[in-house]
């Protein structure tokens, strides 16, 4: 794209649209922050000893990730078929190796955790209301309804995800925290191509605003409550919780969601 | 003389460490570093992923900023506690 001493911001917008959804930028900027640390993070972070109760409130808690993040990688790889053009497909093809990156250091920090089967696990713990989100969000991508399930995926989700894993990084254990800030990285992309995307839908035609803002109250009460069920298992505090919920709406108030 | 008569300031740019992007952008970058972290007349905060990004040149009213890290063009605007970044959705 640019060349040497060109200034970035300078750039026509075609270009910068077209270099950011290439798989050569995602490469360029996935390398930074995971080479060198298999699995998430450094090999060379000490296990905390943790209490029993401590250990089990992240496994929990971890398990409400790992089905977030099955249900990112099913809903990034299913809406590749209905994305509108080339750049939207192939940013969902990089989105969807992310996803599928996330599940792994997070079913891998299980196992470090000494949970012997994950996937049992992931099914006994994993919230329902998270679950009920799940059938929502691959209905509306089965059914190719491009927009709502970007919307659910990209924005309600990924804001959500962002603000609680950002929350938790600040009091975790040093693998956890590291684990967590590779994937905190990866979905400020995702966060912002939804809302650009839907950004320029509901720039062109309006009258989609009301069938969006249909699908928030749908979906908004199983993700606030597993939000909620997550940041009590992480002690969070009631005033930091009222911070968290701004941080998650704020995005979908920039697209005209109050 | 106003800052709008004014000529802008120019700076020079340095990595300071913000591994999200392609290297040679990456000088554009920096991570907010709490709260009491101040902008410099050349920075603005991203208000969609709150990475803090930076010109060669004192930002001001109308100017466009791209956000790598979370793909978004910004318009620069005024707000009550200085200037602002307002999504571009073009």
């Amino acid at each position: 794209m640019s060349g040497p001493g060109q200034d970035l911001h300078a750039l026509p917008p075609h270009e910068f649209f077209e270099h950011v959804h290439s798989f050569e930028f995602w490469l360029g900027s996935v390398e930074g922050y995971l080479a060198g640390r298999p699995y998430g993070h450094r090999e060379q972070l000490a296990e905390p000893a943790f209490s029993e109760a401590e250990r089990d409130r992240l496994v929990t808690v971890l398990c409400h990730y790992c089905l977030g993040e099955t249900m990112a990688l099913e809903g990034a790889g299913g809406l590749i078929r209905s994305a509108p053009n080339r750049p939207s497909k192939v940013f969902l093809a990089t989105q969807t190796v992310d996803e599928g990156r996330h599940l792994e250091v997070l079913v891998h920090r299980l196992a470090e955790l000494g949970v012997a089967d994950p996937e049992a696990e992931i099914e006994r713990r994993a919230s329902p209301e998270l679950a009920r989100f799940r059938e929502r969000l691959l209905a509306l991508v089965n059914a190719g309804d491009w927009a709502a399930a970007l919307f659910a995926q990209n924005v309600i989700l990924e804001a959500a995800e962002f603000a609680v894993f950002h929350r938790h990084a600040k009091s975790a254990d040093p693998i956890t925290r590291e684990v967590l800030l590779g994937i905190i990285k990866d979905e400020r992309r995702h966060l912002g191509f939804g809302e650009n995307e839907l950004g320029r839908r509901l720039a062109r035609a309006p009258a989609l605003r009301e069938r969006l803002r249909a699908v928030k109250g749908e979906l908004d009460p199983h993700v606030l409550a597993s939000f909620s069920h997550t940041l009590t298992l992480l002690g969070t505090p009631a005033a930091e919780r009222g911070e968290l919920g701004r941080d998650y709406l704020a995005a979908v108030e920039r697209l005209g969601f109050a | 003389m106003s800052l709008e008569g004014r000529e802008r300031r120019r700076y020079e740019l340095d990595d300071r460490g913000f591994d999200e992007v392609p290297v040679k952008y990456r000088k554009y970058y920096r991570r907010l570093e709490g709260p009491g972290d101040q902008l410099a007349p050349n920075e603005l905060l991203c208000p969609v992923c709150k990475v803090v990004i930076r010109s060669t040149r004192e930002l001001r009213e109308g100017d466009r900023l791209y956000c790598m890290a979370c793909l978004t063009r910004l318009r620069v605007v005024a707000g009550p506690a200085g200037l602002e970044g307002v999504v571009e959705y073009t």
